[in-house]
């Protein structure tokens, strides 16, 4: 059989999926035109120091309401070498299920001490770092009653493509109705946080994540 | 890059960025590769261009919120990567990498017009991620150029080549060749996308 690029899947209950979900095969790209595919995130696009603490808006500010938690992890390419020095760029909802982007308009209740967001970067064993607050999950579809699952935005540059995925919790009930969960399969496992006991007190919770970037196109980091 | 796949680790899923990825990230530096910085002395060689147009879905509708990546060579047809470090031909003031956030739909970006690489036409890859999907891949080029014919890309979509090859729209005031790239994500007039994976 000769090769193909992949079928695209919809998720399904995913309105926005439907609409924007290319329905041809992605086409396979030419040995010749492989390296041009690779984007190379300039370092000058880093991090500011106090972002891996997202638990608060600024260093002097008070935390955010609810469960805060360490996630940590390594960055590594699918040979298994460390991504060093990868851009890691971090979002997720408050303890309510709330974005503080503008466009969120869920009427969810908004916390004054939590941003939600921040950059951090891997180290030079290619790895990462944050505290966060326990995202609260959130009704994404009331019509139907379907929740998306606790889960935290994650964004990956450097190493083989670019990435970006989202950790999951384990035993959240809504994980198993997530359209995009749903395309994973069992695949879903990799993508979910495995918990270790915090080594700080200040924290409640603690959660490995280690992530693994896919795609043949190595060639600069290895 | 070995071809056996078998001790792989296997690859954490792509997942959707979702409409929430923070404005926040955005930087006006990355909009605009052919200045540096602002207020500072310094900037890429080469002709400047507008590339202009839309996203959008299979509706016809504009693609709010999409997050657009781009990246090219500069104007000497060299890519800024750890491999070119020492390439002469590296510029100090241009690193290729651009990366926008559509609100509407439409989008603008400004930069220099991309030198042809070796066997290759002219072009900028477009990285897309929104809501709905988690990333989308595809391949620019530049109408008029006489190194389309064999571009091997061109080549591998066939008859869905002029679908990536912007129309040149004039000359702006200013000097900046402004170049119309629409990008329809899904269904009739479909842009060709590639699978970076799977190749």
């Amino acid at each position: 059989m000769t090769r193909q690029g992949r079928l695209l899947e919809i998720g399904p209950t995913d309105n926005t999926s439907d609409q924007r979900t290319p329905r041809q095969l992605l086409r396979l790209i030419p040995e010749e035109a492989r390296a041009s595919f690779i984007p190379v995130v300039p370092a000058r696009y880093a991090s500011n120091p106090h972002e891996w603490d997202m638990t608060r808006v600024a260093p002097d500010r008070p935390r955010a309401d609810g469960v805060p938690i360490e996630v940590t992890g390594s960055v590594k390419t699918q040979s298994g070498a460390p991504v060093r020095h990868a851009l890691l760029e971090v979002w997720s909802a408050n303890h309510y299920g709330r974005y503080r982007h503008v466009e969120d308009m869920s009427g969810l209740q908004l916390d004054k001490n939590h941003l939600g967001l921040g950059r951090v970067l891997t180290d030079e064993d290619g790895n990462y770092r944050f505290l966060a607050i326990s995202p609260g999950a959130y009704l994404a579809r009331p019509d139907i009653g379907r929740w998306r699952p606790k889960h935290i935005h994650i964004s990956v540059s450097g190493g083989a493509s670019r990435l970006i995925t989202q950790m999951y919790f384990p035993d959240e009930p809504n994980n198993q109705s997530d359209p995009m969960a749903i395309l994973m399969g069992d695949a879903f496992e990799r993508n979910i946080g495995k918990p270790f006991e915090p080594a700080n007190n200040d924290l409640d919770e603690a959660y490995r994540f280690d992530i693994v970037v896919g795609g043949r196109n190595a060639t600069y980091f290895e | 890059m070995s071809p056996n796949r078998q001790n792989q680790l296997p690859a954490t899923n792509e997942d959707t960025s979702g409409p929430y990825f923070p404005i926040a990230f955005g930087d006006p530096a990355l909009e605009d590769l052919t200045r540096f910085e602002v207020g500072m002395v310094g900037q890429a060689t080469g002709t400047p261009i507008i590339l202009r147009g839309k996203i959008l879905d299979r509706h016809g509708d504009l693609a709010h919120g999409a997050i657009m990546e781009f990246w090219q060579a500069n104007a000497k047809g060299v890519y800024r990567t750890p491999a070119t470090k020492d390439n002469p031909d590296v510029e100090n003031w241009f690193h290729g990498y651009g990366r926008l956030r559509s609100h509407t739909g439409y989008y603008e970006f400004r930069t220099i017009l991309p030198g042809a690489v070796a066997e290759r036409a002219p072009n900028i890859t477009i990285t897309l991620f929104s809501d709905g999907i988690s990333r989308v891949v595809t391949q620019m080029f530049f109408e008029g150029n006489d190194a389309n014919a064999d571009d091997p890309i061109l080549q591998t979509v066939g008859e869905d080549a002029p679908k990536l090859i912007a129309r040149h729209d004039g000359r702006t005031a200013k000097g900046e060749e402004v170049y119309l790239f629409n990008i329809v994500m899904a269904g009739d007039g479909e842009t060709p996308f590639f699978d970076d994976l799977e190749s």
